[in-house]
């Protein structure tokens, strides 16, 4: 019925590619100093706007661990306007997603919404992310919320194993050494002042920036930002941010065991601390990274997946913050498989840093870094997304611009110094969530490390009262 | 706010391949879909499992083209590509820089035409492995991951082939055969049970000419088995219940119910109800059961449009630490059976209308969901069309029209509970609280 006959055995080869650069943005100023990206996106007719604050969970005190992400969530629960369920009413009403959420660098808010409403929009933006009230009960609720979903958390494996590779990477008084969210023995003692008091600390207008995208033709932005928040004045308690001190705890590579008695599989991760964003070599480790764990025939999805059959999918990545966030390699793979999931991974690790990569895959991995740039942004969103992106790091406007031809001109050589400086098996902590029973004797048979089996989940960190 | 119309061709090879095209030029990005009509409602027992794997198999090669090499031509030329099986459908997707579009294009027709050539068996062992550790990375090795698997169990006969997960079974997995593979290709991969979308900046002729040149040839299979029939009473008939002890530190119960299937103007305005019942924060149960009486930690509710007899209204509630699990299911159950008595309000119905629309406005702007929509209605509608009048039955659903459809379908005798509690034994999140406090105070 079928054989090669029915179709064409010539491949295609490429038309000319369509010119494509990142779309420019026009810079303005309030008369506060709060800055106003304007992209305009002609055809977009769902604009999307963000506010941005280059304060993050990295900022927060040591005590307050959690509050950040909480008071982002906080601002859509009362406005001296609004109640919360108001607030998400007159949204819907304009067909608008308002929303807020914070991260490691920054506490974003914004909406979507159709171009044609963007102005009573940015309206209830400007309420959410100036006239927050923090009600008691509501915080009181949303800190339960925090406290029940690192339960949720822990019982689930793969969440579990980001919680026990950073306790184990990062030390002690590091911020990324736990969730942005924070954990309980800080979370706990949370309350609508503590809220106020770290969103306060981040108001100075003049270092905000509104980002807004989509086609924005015939509309004065600005014009229509101005009277909303062109009159907000800094917080007294306006903080700069910070550079967090970021500090390793593994010098020596082992292995962490956190026992789930009767696992079908083990989620692995094996890394170290990573990299900030601000790197001279960057596009070289995007490149690396790319070839070694990124691409479906990346270096560790062609070995543990397309090979080996160990897993659904494995990847590496660094995540790169304001500070140096984790460096991993990540892998869930069938239980009997783990030891030599480890073992192989830890060889492309190796490799990687000892060898040259071969001119095929370095072409492979630039090719599809800089052929799809131009699906990334399609629409206004990732545009908005990516520029408040360069904002919260501190790049130049034209780093978006620059990326392709960055990526294009990395070689071999660079590929390999990238690794050299920035990837260390040697000192990699491998933390897998698995059953200790079963994977612990192979694993420590296969030599990578020392090995620690860590039970207290299973067992509880509480301990019987004796009467 | 009016949805821009999607504007598009259509019409057939003479093998039968069904080629749909809309051109915009707006962004240098295209997109490709192609459903075939099999999924795994076409499974039967003791072959669970099976679209999904076969639907692996299909990115391990074809005749001109090597096991691993799929991705290898997709992604170095700048393309995402991807696939998905589930109930109805299997379908296989690219999003390219446009001047590739040609190479999209030849390889689907490659895989298309010629699978079978570089079919083998360590690839099929290979690709099982692989599909075995999704399902356990996806449900085996999750809290409360049996959760939809059981669903489709309790809402479904065991002789309606919506009664198995799409995942399969390990031991129908371990048991798929080469040959098992070879005849589900050559009974289901044909260009005459296949739409083939593009959409965004390419040209309709072109895209024409190319579909002929490469897909122009493949035979069509004239014996493609009708799927029997699939209808159902449109209610279970008794509630069903199981309490399912598992590894999870919060209760959570589940609820899932027979809903009129995809395409009946009826599960419109099922789809309006559980927007206001569970849509974000402005809802029905998020108010109550979330917000106001703070007895669960979260709450969801939504409808999956199925067309073999009867679509699945699914939810679930968090149970928050120190409440009965009866409490939360009482109130979960009386917000179901209300807006099943009374109409809801103007403006709450407004509201999910314009939601609706934008929600709309956001997924057409994009050229791969256009794709997959014109080749999804295509497929189980044979009415393209119905991309363009989608959003209009929303808006056309009334008051009466939601108190109506919930009446009918959210009771209690076409209802499977599914109560998800802590293993025996397991300290509960109350428990573990109350004995630290006790400890502490000891210290």
């Amino acid at each position: 019925m079928s054989g090669p006959s029915v179709v064409v055995a010539d491949r295609p080869a490429p038309a000319i590619p369509r010119p494509y650069t990142f779309p420019a943005f026009a810079r303005e100023r309030l008369s506060n100093g709060l800055t106003c990206l304007l992209v305009d996106l002609p055809g977009r007719p769902l604009v999307s706007a963000s506010l941005v604050m280059r304060r993050g969970a990295v900022d927060e005190a040591a005590g307050v661990g959690g509050a950040t992400v909480l008071a982002a969530r906080a601002l859509s629960e009362g406005t001296e306007r609004f109640g919360a369920v108001e607030l998400v009413e007159a949204a819907e009403r304009l067909g608008a997603s308002l929303h807020a959420d914070a991260g490691w660098d920054a506490t974003t808010a914004g909406v979507e919404v159709p171009a044609a409403r963007l102005g009573p929009a940015l309206e209830l933006l400007a309420e959410l992310v100036r006239r927050p009230t923090f009600p008691a009960a509501e915080v009181e609720r949303l800190r339960d919320e925090r406290l029940n979903d690192i339960l949720q958390a822990r019982a689930d494996p793969r969440r579990r194993a980001e919680e026990a590779f950073v306790e184990t990477i990062y030390e002690p008084g590091v911020p990324y050494r736990r969730p942005a969210g924070g954990l309980p023995e800080t979370v706990a003692g949370l309350d609508r002042d503590a809220l106020a008091a770290s969103y306060g600390a981040g108001i100075d207008p003049s270092l905000l920036t509104l980002v807004v995208g989509g086609d924005l033709a015939g509309m004065d932005v600005v014009g229509l930002a101005e009277p909303l928040f062109g009159d907000w004045a800094a917080s007294p308690s306006a903080e700069a941010s910070t550079e967090p001190r970021v500090a390793g705890a593994v010098s020596e590579r082992f292995v962490r065991i956190i026992h789930r008695p009767g696992a079908v599989q083990t989620e692995i991760r094996i890394g170290h601390v990573g990299l900030p964003r601000r790197i001279d070599d960057f596009h070289a480790v995007v490149v690396m990274t790319t070839l070694l764990g990124g691409l479906f025939n990346s270096r560790l999805n062609s070995k543990l997946r397309e090979e080996k059959g160990y897993t659904y999918g494995a990847s590496a990545s660094f995540d790169m913050r304001r500070g140096a966030g984790p460096f991993a390699a990540r892998a869930a793979v069938n239980t009997e498989a783990t030891a030599p999931a480890i073992v192989d991974t830890l060889a492309e690790l190796t490799k990687v840093v000892e060898e040259p990569v071969a001119d095929a895959e370095l072409v492979a991995a630039r090719d599809f870094l800089v052929g799809v740039f131009p699906l990334r942004f399609e629409t206004p969103g990732p545009v908005v997304g990516s520029i408040a992106g360069l904002v919260v790091q501190g790049l130049p406007d034209d780093e978006l611009q620059r990326y392709r031809p960055a990526v294009e001109a990395v070689g071999v050589d660079q590929v390999l110094a990238a690794a050299r400086a920035h990837i260390h098996p040697e000192r990699a902590a491998i933390v897998l969530v698995g059953d200790a029973d079963v994977i612990a004797a192979p694993v420590e048979a296969a030599g990578v490390g020392p090995v620690v089996v860590d039970r207290s989940d299973v067992e509880g960190a509480v301990r019987t009262v004796e009467a | 706010m009016p949805v821009p119309r999607v504007t598009f061709t259509d019409d057939r090879l003479a093998n039968g391949l069904r080629v749909i095209v809309a051109e915009d030029h707006l962004a240098p990005v295209v997109a490709v879909n192609i459903w075939y009509d099999v999924g795994s409602k076409h499974e039967v027992q003791g072959k669970t499992g099976f679209a999904h794997l076969f639907e692996h198999v299909m990115f391990q090669g074809s005749a001109h083209v090597a096991k691993g090499e799929h991705f290898a031509l997709i992604q170095g030329a700048g393309g995402t590509a991807n696939g998905t099986t589930w109930l109805d459908r299997t379908n296989y997707f690219e999003m390219m820089p446009s001047h590739q579009l040609e190479l999209a294009l030849w390889i689907e027709a490659d895989r298309m035409g010629t699978l079978l050539e570089a079919l083998s068996q360590e690839t099929l062992d290979n690709q099982r492995a692989v599909v075995k550790n999704e399902k356990r990375w996806s449900y085996d090795n999750r809290p409360y991951g049996t959760w939809n698997e059981k669903l489709q169990a309790h809402l479904f006969p065991p002789t309606h082939p919506y009664h198995h997960p799409t995942i399969g079974s390990m031991e129908d997995l371990d048991a798929a055969s080469l040959d098992d593979v070879r005849r589900f290709f050559q009974t289901y991969y044909a260009p005459n049970n296949a739409v083939l979308a593009v959409v965004g900046d390419c040209d309709d002729g072109q895209v024409r000419a190319w579909a002929d040149r490469y897909f122009g040839a493949i035979p069509a299979n004239p014996d493609i088995p009708p799927l029997g029939d699939l209808s159902l009473p449109p209610t279970l008939g008794a509630e069903v219940r199981e309490v399912v002890h598992d590894r999870v530190p919060l209760p959570r119960v589940y609820v899932g119910y027979r809903a009129p299937v995809f395409g009946d103007p009826d599960l419109d305005a099922l789809e309006i109800a559980t927007q206001i019942l569970a849509g974000g924060k402005g809802s029905r149960l998020h108010r109550r059961l979330v917000r106001d009486e703070r007895i669960a930690q979260d709450v969801a509710l939504f409808a999956y449009g199925f067309v073999g007899g009867a679509s699945i209204a699914a939810g679930w509630a968090t149970v928050r630490p120190g409440v009965p699990v009866e409490r939360v299911e009482a109130a979960f159950h009386e917000e179901l059976e209300r807006i099943g008595q009374e109409r809801v309000s103007d403006d709450e119905l407004a509201r999910a209308k314009a939601l609706i629309e934008t929600e709309e406005l956001g997924a057409l702007q994009r050229v791969d969901e256009r794709a997959d929509r014109l080749a999804m209605l295509a497929t189980l509608f044979d009415d393209p069309d119905l991309i363009n009048r989608m959003l209009a039955r929303y808006l056309a659903v009334t008051a009466d029209g939601v108190r109506d459809v919930s009446a009918a379908v959210l009771r209690p005798d076409n209802r499977v509970v599914l109560t998800y509690l802590p293993e025996e034994g397991e300290e509960s999140a109350t428990e573990g609280e109350e004995a630290a406090s006790e400890s502490e105070a000891a210290a």
